[in-house]
């Protein structure tokens, strides 16, 4: 007993690469093992031909641990399909599903953009709320931008304190008219309005 | 003082603002208290860019997605030193409360089957592997009726040659009892003492990239994960790769221990976080969904 070496090999051990075919990992996608299925997964990153698979997989996966290693394979391929064939799960009942699919939006700045306009004009006031999360961590250099027009045009105040949280750490004095125009909008938000007026010292450099 | 940043010269504003937005890629926090450090490190940064100024540095820096931007700004604020028993509040954790729920889960000492595995990684140079060696050693009172596997990986192959040299100076040192010194290390020159054969023999390591899903599926079965101030350095997504790769590596109900700014609530909800006395350590589901 005591310490104990697995193998003694007198250098650091090269660990190499031993993967699956692609179909193997795609027929493992469906396997009834959670963890099967989770490795799988991870195993398909940067296999262009999985993705209908891994979107298809999103959709009816329920296990979290499985669909966020879907998603993190997913999101590298950062297309406009990808994008789109998650976007949809903005709308979803599921909370978990909703959070992760904009986390897995929110590391996607090439392909994003494109479903802004859409994402921007949703019916479904909630779909914008999500859009503002998916905004918050968005690298790309017009986040605020879209940011700005939310809290400018939209006429929910839920969505619009959406982009407001997730503007506020990026924001500058520039945009203290844009969120000052949001409170006389919605004068009987009190959240709103808090929110704003906290944030309003620091950026103008009054605190 | 309030004013607009001229040159590389932060305002109070600005400074507060930048230390919200690293805080926020990081979870490194700057208090006001690391002025002096932030300012100077931030005039480097810009130096090294192509911008004059901090705004405009800073404008750019949030508003691309230009990583070598922020790695030059990570590797500028973050120090990368290592040494013995660095952070052992964690070690305190890992004895005091990890170690024993292993032994519960895994059906107690006497029906234990199988090895408790450590992992380190990174192990950088092997301070922190044969800390946990050490510490085991000298303060683990099942140490005697447990076998222990301890592994180190690293991806630098430079690093993982000193790590199995295992010699080191007495910066490195200056945290271990001289009382350990004298019993596990042999003097090997002027201030320079190397681990001894039998600790040193005992510590298994491996050249690895955390974010190489093939290669990190060797790692399997892992009751405790040291995986400190190494995830900050990576994007979302290899954040989340490394996550799901460390997650692979586990024995369900395993523990994960990061750096102390680190969290792993931004990267991944795959982990349950845990609070112990000691701080939050991160375990692998044991259950389903």
């Amino acid at each position: 007993m005591g310490l104990v070496r697995k193998q003694a090999p007198q250098q650091p051990e090269e660990l190499t690469a031993e993967k699956p075919s692609v179909d193997t990992l795609l027929q493992q996608l469906d396997d009834p093992d959670p963890e099967c299925r989770r490795e799988a997964a991870l195993g398909l990153e940067g296999v262009a031909d999985a993705v209908p698979a891994l979107l298809t997989r999103v959709t009816v996966e329920t296990e979290t641990r499985v669909r966020d290693a879907v998603l993190t394979t997913l999101s590298a391929h950062d297309t406009e399909t990808v994008a789109g064939g998650l976007a949809v799960h903005l709308a979803s009942d599921d909370a978990a599903l909703r959070t992760a699919v904009a986390e897995a939006l929110a590391t996607m700045p090439r392909s994003v953009p494109a479903l802004m306009p859409n994402l921007l004009a949703a019916p479904d006031h909630d779909v914008r709320v999500m859009t503002a999360m998916v905004l918050a961590d968005l690298a790309h250099p017009d986040a605020q931008v879209w940011l700005t027009r939310m809290i400018a045009e939209d006429p929910h105040p839920n969505v619009v304190t959406a982009a407001i949280d997730a503007l506020l750490p990026g924001a500058t004095a520039e945009h203290a008219p844009v969120l000052e125009a949001a409170v006389l909008r919605f004068p009987d938000d009190p959240f709103l309005r808090f929110t704003v007026q906290a944030a309003l010292p620091r950026l103008t450099g009054t605190a | 003082m309030s004013a607009p940043a001229t040159g590389a010269v932060l305002s109070d504003t600005d400074f507060t603002r930048f230390t919200e937005y690293f805080y926020k890629r990081t979870g490194i926090h700057f208090t006001s208290g690391k002025r002096y450090f932030v300012d100077k490190r931030i005039e480097t940064c810009i130096r090294n860019s192509t911008y004059d100024t901090f705004t405009s540095w800073f404008a750019a820096l949030r508003m691309s997605d230009n990583s070598g931007m922020l790695q030059d700004l990570i590797n500028q604020l973050t120090v990368n030193e290592t040494y013995f028993l660095r952070e052992d509040y964690q070690f305190d954790a890992m004895l005091s409360t990890v170690l024993p729920n292993v032994l519960k889960d895994r059906g107690g000492v006497s029906r234990i089957a199988g090895p408790v595995k450590i992992l380190s990684l990174p192990c950088s140079t092997g301070e922190e592997p044969y800390s946990i060696a050490l510490r085991l050693l000298e303060e683990w009172d099942q140490i005697d009726q447990v076998d222990v596997e301890i592994h180190g990986a690293d991806i630098d192959s430079e690093v993982l040659a000193k790590a199995a040299h295992a010699s080191y100076g007495e910066r490195s040192l200056q945290r271990v009892p001289k009382p350990w010194i004298a019993k596990y290390f042999n003097s090997v020159g002027t201030g320079r003492y190397q681990v001894e054969d039998g600790i040193r023999s005992a510590v298994t390591l491996h050249r690895v990239n955390v974010c190489d899903t093939p290669a990190m599926r060797a790692f399997r079965d892992f009751d405790v994960v040291f995986c400190r101030n190494v995830l900050i350095y990576f994007d979302e997504l290899s954040s989340r790769r490394a996550a799901e790769n460390l997650y692979g590596a586990m024995r369900p109900g395993g523990y994960l221990f990061l750096g102390h700014s680190e969290s792993m609530s931004r990267i991944s909800p795959i982990f349950t976080p845990t609070r112990l006395p000691e701080g939050i350590v991160y375990q692998r589901p044991t259950g389903a969904k």
